[in-house]
């Protein structure tokens, strides 16, 4: 569990950075080091699936993503910032955080225990058998994002111009 | 035991909330912002399965983050897109510019 708690913090120090780089790049590179140590918290809960598609699809494809829409508007990284944004966000953060340990130490104390069976089968199984209908969501989904990227770079027809 | 370590999972998760939400309320970059919705996204998926985990059904949390990071990528394709083409109408990426837009 020790190891655990190290990973969390490693985890939320790197979304931190990735909020307050000044650096686009910087930010997006924060943010894969931070999803892919979600990706390793994951694989030590038990759950190598979830791991492998945070690691491969998050921390990998969105990134790149990301840096291709970086590369795509260059000159937009001027964009100024208010300056008081890094002055106050330690002042809020130790707020938060002491706001959170007292709310969770509260509903500690009230939360029914979590009651479950150990489940049967593997993971494929619950997959495609109990949440098959998830699946067809997901490839409407991918197709609506298909679509709409294609939607929105297409070339203008002449009529735009008339 | 088993739900001692799940609160400390779900403090971590409302911390990577906050950090998204404080991005969020501040920032004017709209690629920030976008991370932004991004780590909110990871506190999210860190609390469906922790709360798997304690349930000891990880099978069932497994596929529902499953499910949410392959929404998230075409989410994210999309709404980057739609940055892109913001940029080449404003030439800029300040969320300020987009002010223009009421009607």
């Amino acid at each position: 569990m020790t190891f655990q708690i190290i990973l969390l913090v490693a985890m939320l120090a790197a979304s931190a950075f990735a909020i307050l780089a000044k650096d686009l790049l910087k930010a997006a590179v924060a943010l894969a080091v931070s999803s892919l140590i979600l990706g390793i918290i994951f694989f030590r809960m038990g759950a190598p699936y979830a791991g492998v598609f945070e690691i491969s699809v998050v921390a990998g494809l969105i990134t790149v993503l990301f840096m291709l829409t970086i590369a795509l508007t260059k000159q937009g990284d001027d964009v100024r910032e208010s300056k008081t944004v890094k002055i106050i966000f330690p002042l809020f953060f130790i707020v938060f955080a002491l706001i959170d340990l007292f709310v969770m130490r509260g509903i500690l104390a009230r939360i029914p225990a979590l009651e479950g069976a150990a489940e049967a089968g593997t993971f494929g199984e619950v997959l495609w058998k109990e949440r098959s209908f998830d699946l067809i969501g997901q490839l409407a989904v991918i197709l609506a994002g298909v679509l709409s990227v294609l939607a929105l770079f297409r070339k203008r027809d002449r009529h735009d111009h008339e | 035991m088993i739900m001692n370590e799940w609160v400390i999972y779900l403090l971590f998760a409302a911390g990577m909330f906050f950090l998204g939400l404080y991005c969020l309320l501040t920032m004017r970059n709209l690629i920030k912002l976008f991370i932004g919705i991004e780590i909110i996204g990871k506190g999210v998926s860190l609390i469906l399965l922790s709360t798997g985990w304690a349930r000891r059904s990880i099978f069932l949390a497994q596929s529902l983050v499953v499910t949410y990071i392959v929404i998230e990528v075409s989410l994210v394709a999309v709404a980057l897109a739609v940055i892109i083409n913001l940029y080449r109408t404003n030439q800029s990426l300040d969320i300020r510019s987009l002010t223009r837009l009421k009607g």
